[in-house]
């Protein structure tokens, strides 16, 4: 442990400034958007303006990231230090940490509740008070412990909110930031390509500058090309609206901040995708990536939705709620070293026999609920957070069964192929794996890994037979992020994530060098119609051999140049996954597959690279008339490539000595230096000491098998010994059945996408038959009800009423008849009718 | 010899006033003939009432009644006297049988 | 200005608008409109002014005034306005004082039944206030398009107009349904006059099924006026307040909550509208027109929710906890069915309509979502979702108000509305589209847009209640998602028009394009910074959920011990 400490209010000060410069970096690309998009209506079609503005929001963007990366580096002794001893006990530290904010008296007053405080989580190694009724095994692993031996514990995150979205009780759900060397590499490696990419987009999207700009990819019905006026600065718009959310994805402070930008990456790239608005491949692959990233992030909503019932906050980071301290999702999981506390006593009401504890600070303390027991999550249900918020991953990063996205997805400007889909957005879902590591128990690792396993090879398998060149790259994106899953699934943090760093460099160039060749080809994608570019395009050329060499991770063995091995960025992180892949098979020998199948898949790797480059760049023109009108892109898009190329080649320098290594073991989460131990499914996860013991030998394996892969690409597409196509026509069903892409898309069409349709229009059948039919049935049924009546009406009731009256009438008029008129008679009535009456009383009354 | 007369021979001198004024009204076609028939009528019921406010306790009010009778058959009497000189004029005759407007 | 007057201009501004509009002579279409908007603009001003007298720190009703009793007194104390004062424990202080404290404006109406004329509003109602008199301005500005019977339908308009904000400030179970009835018969005839080729049918399928739920609301309401006689010291009352406050002491017996509760539900369910009481809606909006499906979707299935929480939930609490799960049932199937629907459709405004059902569903999920936290037995669990259900109607009356204006403004223009004969609009008409998407967007729940706020809310309330059904109103997101961007796609995006009077599509004017913007900015602003909504009405749904756990505790503890001597 380092003897340097920070005091608190010391902290303070850095997080403060580090919060400035991030948001600066974070809002200025949201800015651009705003003035962007209304680009067509201030500016006229032809200007640049857009472009530049773009470009001068994510430049500043990366100073404002690389200073806060220096800042931080030079004051923490890049992460070294660790924040005064007082401050490790969660009461005082609040206390405290609120008087030093509120003397620096800078933020305004809503953030003082929200206020900057360190995370202890990180610094525990100096107690260890748990007490764990599950958790045999970690002592072993603590009495080994080697502080030398890994960089944590150092300098806490830095944590607090910007302002919350709502609360209920002590549910807070907000903007929140958390800024670790994670966050600030991601940060500045975000905005460096962002701004490359910015760059080398001027010169690709050059041809919309135009009042009238003519599709060749898109007809009209009577078959003419689409004339539509140019939207340069819409593409810029859009770009910078990626990079305020791939920026506040990385930023997020909770779970539920990841989410929002997740969604709002998705649409970014919705709209990127879908940019030629006119195609219908183009539009339709926007729309397919975006709803298999929502397929994703159902998952992910589940996973949300399982942490806000049990857990009550998505923050990752401790925070004060209400007054009372509120513990982060990772202090509440992991204790001290990292371990889960795991209670077995059956639990009566739920019938759950494995609960975690939650713990309410580093210390072992753990949280009560309102009955005064402690607080527990139900183990299957931390599973299930932990796979559904994976599976937001899974779509993200188009990770099998959720791959067939990104390939289409290259319908979209190259350049946006190269910042979205390739460096940034796609590798979120690692980033994110990585960030949420501590919620993942050994179960769900194990998902993760074969998950990336499964994926790494079909995806390499087939880029061996595409020929788009563009494809290619989105097949190897594919494959290499499954690399990276691989590698968190199976403990292996840092190198998960120096894989994602180093690939976001070296495939954002290829990718853009496979866009220069677009332009220099104009727009011809097919690689077997190029061939002998190099001659044409050197500049082009060679960066994208430095990326190939990177990706294949091909390294001069034996040689080394001031204690440093002669090795381009990928050997390093590649050579790390392999080594914790074979670390991890020596530790659960039945996983054996997750070392074997990385480690042939890296020959294929180097062997479709390598069959690209010799395909597009090297042999003999196999398109004379295509040839003849290549030419070298102008130095706008060539001096990113080479910023790149050096990127490529040189970020990883030093390998697991090197800054970028140790930069982001700062942020490995804790416990997994001593490696973790699944105290239910026994699975382990290996030290740094045994990835270290075995490096060398997995390198050398990793060497053979790139080489190896290189050599018969060679043989195959550079010097031609042996003709592709007779290798194509002995495996033609297996050629054709990769060229359909293992026939995904057909079973989802039919597992899922026709269904859907099926029973959308039964919806529709039912509202149509089924209930607008009872009411019209009803409604005729009504009427027929009101006839029956109206005939019943008329018939009877009228009916007697007439009779009455009928018979009234007849009577009197056979009455009419006595009426004579005679007066006599008259009289003679009244004479006899009294008479009558007369004789009747004497009858009725005889007195 | 009038202590022996009773109320029922009263009553039987105005019920044979009260037959013969029936009667009267009955037979005669001319309209001063059942004029003449209804006072027989009037006068029968006069005698009734003064006989019976001799012999029961009605006491004075019968007699009152009677001539309240008396004034209302002299009125009438004018008024029929002068329904008979109209329908004189209407049909040159006082045979009530040739009106039978009243006919239903 | 004072809280009667200003409560009862409110309501009435537009009727006297309404009255005044027939002295204009008939011709002049232009002058009665601009008037019509007029009023509403003041309308809508004067909820802005019940927005700036609205306490957000007292979480019941309002208006509050001071009962000043006369010593000895026997006629009706005096009452007075209390502007300025503390709450401890729902105590109201003044000065440091409790004070006795009447709330809301009570005036008798009919005095024989004991029925008031009482008003009041608090944190559920102001927001949906504010909605109905800001969508009622833009429905007015989107009515230019109205050429037939200017007069007449800006008559009806502000008419309804009344009814509905009348629904919303009415304390009064009678008042209530007066002003619920009042706002149907406009209905009636705006979509039956204005409406369009099957309007005949839509207006009477619209009329019956409502007037089916006013039914059975009259029923439960006569329960209740009968039931509260015996527990109310004075004779039956319909003071929704009083009734509530029965409720709450568990003193209406549990047989009677549940049949109460099941018919207000009916009645209100019609109006959300929930599967199955659902296909009124379709009808009612594909032939209303424009402004009308704005008003409809945007304010009147609001009435429902609205109904369901200030009447269903309070005056039967035991019956509410006791249809709950039904209830969730019911809103999760109505966001799939609805999602489903939507997606088969060819109509553009049957899609809408159908989204709307499926909009709907979240707003009864997050309404029934009763229990209580895992770990805290506290209510958080259903504030959240009550309050993603009440932020999904300001967002969905927003955002589908939105979408029906953007159906309405492409119809002008070529006369249908057949989503296979559409395309290529973004070239076209650019500011359209550009609007349009942003909209839609917000319908899809996108964060950042209001929609968002609501679903995601509710959802993540879903799973203390039920697991099953959370991951069922979850799968919501991906249907949306589905229908959304198909419906984008084949509208705007492609190369060209593919449909019939190519040649009449012409960019928004401004009128067109201020309605659409402003409302694309209100989606945005209510998605970015929701705290202005929850704001207002956190305190009362705590409130509310409070009350309510209270409510069907007694009404349990009631018959446990009047079951206990027998035994």
């Amino acid at each position: 442990m380092s003897s340097e400490t920070l005091t608190i209010e010391e902290f303070q000060e850095i997080g403060k400034a580090l919060r400035f410069l991030l948001m600066v970096a974070w809002l200025l690309p949201l800015a651009g958007f705003a003035v962007e998009i209304f680009a067509g209506y201030w500016g006229h079609r032809r200007s640049k303006m857009a472009s530049f503005l773009a470009v001068g929001c994510i430049f500043i963007g990366f100073a404002c990231s690389l200073g806060a990366l220096i800042h931080w580096g030079t004051l923490t002794r890049w992460g070294h230090k660790t924040v005064a001893e007082s401050q490790h006990h969660e009461g005082k530290s609040e206390g405290e940490g609120q008087t030093g904010i509120l003397d620096a008296g800078k933020l305004p007053v809503e953030f003082v509740a929200l206020a900057d405080k360190p995370t202890a989580h990180k610094d525990a190694d100096n107690d260890d008070h748990h007490t764990t009724s599950g958790g045999g095994h970690k002592d072993a692993h603590h009495e080994g412990e080697h502080h030398d031996d890994h960089h944590g514990p150092g300098t806490p995150a830095f944590s607090g909110g910007f302002y919350l979205l709502g609360s209920f009780g002590d549910i807070e759900i907000g903007l929140d930031y958390y800024i670790d060397s994670l966050t600030l590499i991601m940060f500045t490696m975000v905005t460096l390509i962002a701004t490359c990419i910015h760059i080398f987009a001027i010169g690709y999207m050059s041809d919309e500058l135009v009042e009238d700009y003519v599709d060749h990819h898109a007809h009209t019905s009577d078959g003419k090309h689409v004339h539509r006026p140019g939207r340069f600065y819409r593409f810029f718009a859009f770009m910078s609206l990626f990079c305020f959310s791939m920026l506040g994805l990385v930023l997020a402070g909770n779970i539920f901040q990841v989410f929002v930008f997740w969604e709002l990456v998705g649409i970014c790239s919705y709209l990127l995708i879908g940019f030629y608005t006119e195609r219908k491949s183009a539009s339709t692959a926007a729309n397919k990536a975006f709803i298999m990233n929502r397929v994703g992030d159902f998952g992910f909503l589940i996973g949300l939705m399982v942490i806000v019932t049990y857990l009550g906050t998505f923050r990752f980071a401790d925070h004060e709620v209400n007054g009372a301290a509120q513990p982060g999702l990772f202090t509440m999981i992991r204790g001290a070293d990292g371990h889960i506390d795991l209670d077995q006593t059956v639990d009566v009401e739920t019938g759950n026999d494995v609960n975690v504890v939650l713990l309410k600070g580093v210390d072992g303390e753990t949280l009560t609920n309102a009955n005064g027991k402690n607080r527990t999550i139900p183990y299957w249900l931390l599973i299930v957070a932990g796979l559904g918020v994976f599976g937001g991953c899974v779509g993200k990063s188009a990770q099998f069964p959720l791959q067939t996205w990104l390939p289409d997805a290259m319908e979209g400007p190259t350049p946006v192929s190269a910042l979205v889909h390739s460096a940034t957005m796609v590798a979120a879902g690692v980033y994110l794996a990585g960030r949420f590591f501590p919620m993942f128990t050994t179960e769900v690792l194990l998902t993760i890994a074969y998950i990336g396993c499964i994926t790494l090879f079909v995806a390499a398998t087939i880029a061996v037979v595409a020929t788009d060149i563009k494809r290619v790259l989105a097949y190897s994106t594919i494959s290499q992020l499954g690399y990276m899953m691989l590698a968190i699934g199976i403990g292996g943090w840092g190198a998960g994530l120096f894989h994602l760093v180093t690939h976001a460099f070296f495939k954002s160039l290829m990718f853009l060098a496979s866009g220069s060749v677009i332009i220099g080809c104009h727009h011809e994608q097919e690689m077997p119609r190029m061939g002998g570019l190099w001659r044409k395009m050197p500049i082009t050329a060679f960066t994208m051999l430095v990326g190939v060499i990177a990706i294949s991770g091909l390294a001069i063995p034996g040689i080394s140049i001031f204690g440093e091995k002669i090795a381009f960025s990928g050997y390093h992180s590649k050579d790390e996954i392999v080594a914790t892949a074979l670390a991890f098979m020596q530790m659960n020998e039945q996983h054996f597959l997750l070392f074997l199948v990385p480690l042939i898949t890296a020959g294929i790797t180097a062997f479709y690279m390598f069959r690209l480059w010799f395909y597009t760049f090297a042999g003999e023109p196999r398109d004379a008339e295509l040839h003849s009108h290549v030419h070298e892109t102008p130095w706008v898009m060539t001096t990113p490539l080479i910023i790149l190329a050096v990127f490529a080649a040189g970020c990883a320098i030093g390998g697991t000595h090197g800054p970028l290594w140790l930069g982001l073991l700062n942020s490995e989460p804790i416990g997994l230096a001593t490696g973790l131990t699944g105290q239910l499914s026994g699975i382990a996860t290996p030290s740094h000491d045994a990835v270290h013991a075995v490096h060398s030998t997995a390198g050398m394996y990793a060497l053979i098998v790139a080489a190896t892969g290189a050599f018969v690409a060679y043989l195959l597409y550079g010097a031609g010994v042996i003709d592709p196509g007779d290798i194509k026509q002995q495996f033609v069903s297996l050629h054709t059945f990769l060229v359909e892409k293992w026939r995904f898309d057909e079973l989802y069409d039919a597992m899922f996408v026709r269904p859907v349709h099926i029973v959308a229009s039964w919806c529709v059948g039912v509202d149509r038959y089924v209930f607008d039919g009872l009411i019209h049935r009803t409604a005729r049924t009504t009427i027929d009800v009101s006839r029956w009546d109206r005939k019943f009406d008329e018939g009877i009731i009228d009916g007697l009423v007439n009779l009455v009256g009928n018979a009234v009438f007849s009577a009197g008029r056979s009455l009419r008849v006595v009426q004579t008129g005679s007066l006599r008679q008259y009289i003679m009535f009244i004479a006899v009718g009294v008479l009558v009456l007369f004789v009747l009383l004497f009858a009725v009354f005889p007195s | 010899m009038f202590s022996d007369i009773q109320l029922t021979n009263y009553l039987l001198v105005g019920a044979f006033l009260f037959v013969c004024g029936v009667v009267c009204m009955t037979t005669k076609r001319n309209g001063i003939g059942i004029l003449m028939g209804v006072e027989l009528v009037l006068n029968g019921a006069n005698i009734n009432f003064i006989a019976f406010s001799r012999y029961t306790p009605l006491g004075l009010d019968g007699q009152i009644f009677s001539l309240f009778v008396i004034v209302l058959a002299a009125a009438e009497a004018a008024v029929a006297l002068a329904i008979a000189l109209n329908f004189y004029n209407n049909h040159l005759s006082i045979d009530v049988d040739r009106g039978d407007e009243l006919q239903g | 200005m004072g809280p009667i007057l200003l409560l009862t201009l409110i309501i009435f501004l537009p009727t006297i608008g309404a009255i005044a509009l027939l002295a204009v002579p008939k011709d002049n279409d232009e002058y009665l409109r601009i008037g019509a908007l007029g009023v509403t603009v003041v309308t809508f001003v004067l909820t802005l002014f019940l927005l700036g007298d609205f306490n957000t720190d007292d979480p019941a009703i309002q208006p509050v005034f001071e009962v000043i009793q006369v010593d000895g007194a026997t006629e009706p104390p005096d009452l007075k306005l209390l502007a300025n004062y503390d709450l401890s424990e729902g105590k109201v202080m003044r000065d440091g004082q409790e004070v006795q404290v009447q709330r809301g404006i009570t005036i008798p109406w009919i005095r024989t039944w004991n029925i008031e004329y009482k008003l009041g509003y608090d944190g559920i109602s102001v927001p949906l206030l504010l909605l109905t008199s800001f969508i009622s301005v833009l429905a007015m500005m989107a009515s230019w398009s109205i050429k037939k019977m200017v007069r007449g339908y800006l008559i009806l308009f502000l008419l309804l107009e009344t009814g509905m904000l009348g629904v919303f400030l009415a304390l009064d179970f009678f008042l209530f349904y007066v002003f619920w009835e009042v706002m149907l018969l406009p209905m009636y005839f705006l979509i039956g006059i204005w409406g369009g080729p099957r309007k005949e049918y839509a207006a009477i399928k619209f009329f019956l099924y409502t007037l089916l739920g006013s039914v059975l609301m009259l029923i439960a309401m006569l329960m209740f006026y009968f039931g509260s006689a015996a527990h109310s010291d004075q004779t039956s009352t319909f003071d929704l307040l009083e009734l509530a406050v029965i409720a709450q002491n568990g003193l209406f017996d549990q047989q009677m909550q549940m049949i109460a509760f099941v018919l207000l539900f009916i009645g209100f369910a019609i109006k959300v509208p929930t599967f199955p009481f659902h296909t009124w809606l379709p009808d009612a909006h594909v032939e209303a027109p424009t402004p009308i499906s704005m008003i409809l979707a945007g304010v009147l299935l609001k009435m429902g929710g609205y109904g369901i929480l200030r009447i269903a939930f309070p005056l039967c609490p035991f019956g509410a906890h006791w249809a709950a799960y039904t209830l969730v049932v019911i809103g999760a199937f109505s966001i799939i069915y609805g999602a489903f629907a939507a997606m088969a459709q060819t109509d553009f405004k049957r899609l809408v309509a159908y989204s709307s059902v499926s909009h709907m569903g979240y707003v009864i999920v997050g309404m029934a979502v009763w229990k209580l936290s895992v770990d805290t037995n506290a209510l958080h669990h259903w504030q959240l979702g009550i309050n993603g259900a009440m932020f999904q109607m300001i967002a969905h009356g927003v955002s589908s108000a939105g979408m029906f204006f953007i159906v309405g403004v492409i119809y002008d223009r070529v006369h249908h509305r057949d989503l296979n004969q559409f395309g290529g609009l973004s070239k076209l008409m650019p500011w359209y589209s550009g609007l349009a998407a942003g909209i839609f967007f917000a319908g899809l729940g996108l964060p950042g847009m209001c929609g968002f706020i609501g679903e995601i809310f509710v959802t993540l309330s879903a799973w203390n209640y039920s697991p099953l059904l959370a991951i069922i109103v979850a799968a919501g997101v991906i249907l949306t998602a589905g229908y959304i961007l198909w419906t984008i796609q084949r509208v705007f995006l492609g190369p060209e028009y593919r449909g019939p009077h190519a040649e009449e599509i012409t960019p928004m004017n401004g009128r067109e394009f201020t309605v659409a913007a402003v409302l694309l900015a209100f989606a945005i602003i209510l998605g970015v910074y929701p705290p202005i909504m929850f704001d207002l009405m956190g305190g009362s749904i705590e409130l509310l959920t409070e009350t309510l756990q209270q409510g069907l505790e007694n009404a349990t503890d009631a018959t446990s011990t009047a079951g206990l001597p027998g035994n």
